[in-house]
């Protein structure tokens, strides 16, 4: 390959990932749902399961979160505290987010201890879970 | 960290990301130990600084991070999962605190001497003698014990003076050998106040009080930190750890103490196989239960104890094989016209007998055949048993609808039943040795229920016992109310089906065994001196119980006697510039 198309190519292909970066949604690129898959997965799976029609674990199946009531899924046990703080609430983008910053601090009673102060890592959480559909 | 990274900056290549394509990933982990010349330590920037670094954010590490906190110190807990308590954070959480403040305060009596002889006999029967000065305990284990008889209290008071783990006495509770001792016989279960009445709960409770506690306070706490090696400066001082998350690897340093706290090797088979005296397919504990403190400590001259033994219950077959991180152990048996029986179909064990206990059963060796014919044994139970004792609570095998039931094996018939039992056993050839039903299986099991049948009739199990001894009816579970009934862990099983079963197998809540510490958590060297600036507390390290569950929660109220120990110890450290 002579250097000229190797510097033809690297320039049609950044222009490719420009045109992309400008269309798409503007937190990710496409790659990062594998990623953020594989985030969730692994530091998830202790409690959650993700396909549908997945049993429960110790938290319940999170295929289909966004847009579901809050502490609704069928054949779950939920505690009473959480039942209670959710309440009336669906799950989207910003309940999540607030849910993952700190689930105390949503329901004071939760089940789910969980805080993470990284945006970066919360946004892989949501990126996978809103994919979940 | 500001500096850290300027350093690495002006030396081109960062420490950062030569760390980062050394550790990808985390089965490529590198355990151990790294020491530093006085004048790398010096040189060497870490990315953080605290007094104590707690290793685990657990059963143990959580209250050994509070109490280093109330002592004033700078504290960091890393944990390698996403979310704090580990295994406790599954547990029911009873905690088992001798002579505790309640106890006193009600006027029962539990002294030191009733409590170490009690102990003793469990831990080392072989050995036990009334007439032994330390009751046939070696001087470490007798220290050891000594240590929870006058520290668990202690911590138990402290936690729940600050809230971070408010308690309500349930006095009834009785030790598993209740019958062994007269005196301190019950009473020494305390329970997460907040907990439900079933007091399934408990583990849900305390990680979240501990937890909030821990932020309330000033403990820093960061999940996805997985600690692979101690630091040490060049006179063998332990300086600080090196954890690996989701961006690389970073250093931080302890100017007085690292303590670990991150579990035993329930999740490890090479550890498992290894070390354990039995074939345990794994356990309950939580899934980062590994081993990395067998490994990190591999490098630093420990002397490794207790490892053969385990807190032990019996667990579903299956799920153990799906490593299926809910898995709860079978902490109560439930149902009433339920019994356990081997591959031959006939019975060979109590079904009630507490769990750590009845777990020892599938892994009874059969020399003649060269075998353990009882490593997985099957529950039936009938209809009734489905309907009136099914709980999601406590591990239980018979669970109610909607509850993950895949480990159900049903037959409309006993022999339905038994043909399904045989292909669900065949799925696992290459997981079981190839375990089948024999060919009298149908015929055995029918005799079996016959005469359990008859047990339950009369109220009197003439082969083992069930229900005799009052720790079988703690954890008899729900049944059936049956007026009259001389022996409510037994009802007739039905002559028709449905019929369901299970297959049960033995199982770990956690390994107990890790590199010996002192009573005051202090990691010993090979020569019984400590290594300066490290402690394990819980299980990563040493138990003195051999292999006995001396009673509910007689894993978590010592670990909060040698947390209080450790914290106070570490406090003392000189700080190591």
């Amino acid at each position: 390959m002579s250097k000229f198309v190797a510097a033809v190519k690297a320039v049609r292909i950044g222009a490719v990932v420009t045109t992309f970066v400008a269309t798409a949604t503007p937190l990710f690129a496409a790659d990062d749902l594998a990623a953020a898959k594989e985030y969730t997965v692994r530091y998830c799976i202790q409690c959650h399961t993700f396909e549908q029609g997945d049993k429960h674990g110790q938290g319940p199946n999170l295929f289909g979160l966004i847009g579901r009531e809050a502490a609704s899924a069928p054949g779950f046990v939920y505690s009473p505290g959480i039942k209670e703080a959710l309440k009336g609430k669906v799950w989207d983008r910003d309940l999540l987010d607030a849910w993952l910053t700190d689930t105390l601090a949503v329901a004071p009673k939760a089940q789910m201890i969980y805080f993470q102060d990284d945006p970066k890592a919360r946004a892989k959480l949501i990126r996978y879970l809103e994919s979940l559909k | 960290m500001a500096t850290h990274k300027q350093k690495e900056k002006k030396q081109g290549a960062s420490r950062r990301d030569f760390l980062k394509v050394a550790g990808a990933g985390t089965a490529a982990a590198t355990f151990g130990a790294l020491t530093l010349s006085a004048k790398e330590a010096k040189a060497q920037a870490f990315d953080a600084e605290y007094d104590i670094v707690v290793c685990g954010g657990g059963g143990a590490g959580l209250p050994v991070a509070l109490f280093s906190r109330w002592l004033g110190n700078k504290v960091i807990v890393l944990e390698k999962a996403a979310t704090l308590g580990g295994t406790s954070f599954k547990a029911a959480y009873w905690y088992w605190v001798p002579n505790n403040a309640a106890m006193r305060k009600a006027g029962i009596p539990d002294d030191k001497q009733h409590f170490l002889r009690y102990v003793a006999r469990l831990s080392q029967p072989q050995n036990f003698d009334l007439n032994h000065p330390r009751y046939g305990l070696s001087e470490w284990e007798y220290s050891m014990c000594e240590a929870i008889y006058d520290s668990s209290s202690v911590g138990t008071e402290l936690l729940s003076e600050k809230g971070a783990l408010p308690y309500r006495h349930v006095a009834p509770v009785p030790d598993y050998f209740a019958e062994m001792e007269t005196i301190g016989a019950t009473g020494r279960v305390l329970f997460p106040k907040d907990g439900a009445p079933s007091m399934s709960d408990g583990g849900q409770v305390a990680t979240r009080t501990l937890s909030t506690a821990c932020r309330r306070d000033g403990v820093t706490i960061r999940i996805g930190h997985r600690v692979q090696k101690v630091i040490r400066n060049d006179r063998g001082e332990v300086i600080g750890v090196e954890a690996k998350n989701d961006d690389g690897v970073i250093r931080i340093k302890a100017r007085k103490a690292v303590i670990f706290a991150t579990g035993g090797f329930t999740h490890d088979a090479e550890l498992r196989k290894n070390f354990l005296s039995i074939p345990a397919y794994g356990g309950c504990a939580a899934m980062t239960n590994e081993g990395d403190f067998v490994r990190i400590s591999s490098t630093l001259g420990v002397q490794l104890r207790n490892m053969n033994y385990a807190w032990m219950c019996p667990i579903s077959f299956e799920k153990a094989i799906a490593k299926d991180p809910s898995l709860i152990g079978c902490f109560s048996v439930a149902g009433d016209s339920m019994i356990f029986v081997d591959k031959r179909g006939k019975r060979v064990v109590n079904e009630k007998l507490h769990y750590n206990e009845l777990a020892q059963k599938f892994f009874e060796w059969e020399g003649a055949n060269a075998q353990f014919p009882y490593l997985i044994l099957t529950s039936i139970w009938d209809q009734r048993a489905q309907d009136n004792s099914a709980s999601h609570e406590y591990g239980r095998l018979i669970v109610p609808p909607g509850i993950d039931d895949r480990h159900v094996i049903k037959g409309a018939t006993l022999e339905e039943l038994a043909a399904n039992i045989d292909t669900r056993l065949q799925k696992y050839a290459g997981q079981n040795g190839g375990m089948r039903i024999t060919s009298d299986f149908v015929p055995n099991l029918k005799a079996s229920i016959a005469r359990f049948n008859e047990f339950a009739r009369t109220g009197k199990d003439l082969d083992f016992h069930r229900g005799e001894r009052g720790v079988d009816l703690l954890f008899n579970g729900n049944v059936k109310e049956e007026p009259g009934r001389k022996n409510p862990t037994m009802w007739p099983i039905s002559d028709a089906g449905p019929y369901y079963a299970a297959l049960v197998t033995g199982g770990t809540l956690d390994t107990k065994g890790g590199p010996k510490t002192n009573p005051e958590g202090q990691v010993l060297d090979l020569a019984d001196k400590p290594i300066p600036g490290l402690y394990g507390v819980g299980n990563c390290v040493a138990s003195a119980s051999g292999r006995a569950y001396w009673a509910g929660g007689g894993t978590l109220g010592p670990i909060i006697g040698f947390a209080h120990r450790a914290a106070n110890q570490a406090n003392k450290e000189p700080v190591r510039g």
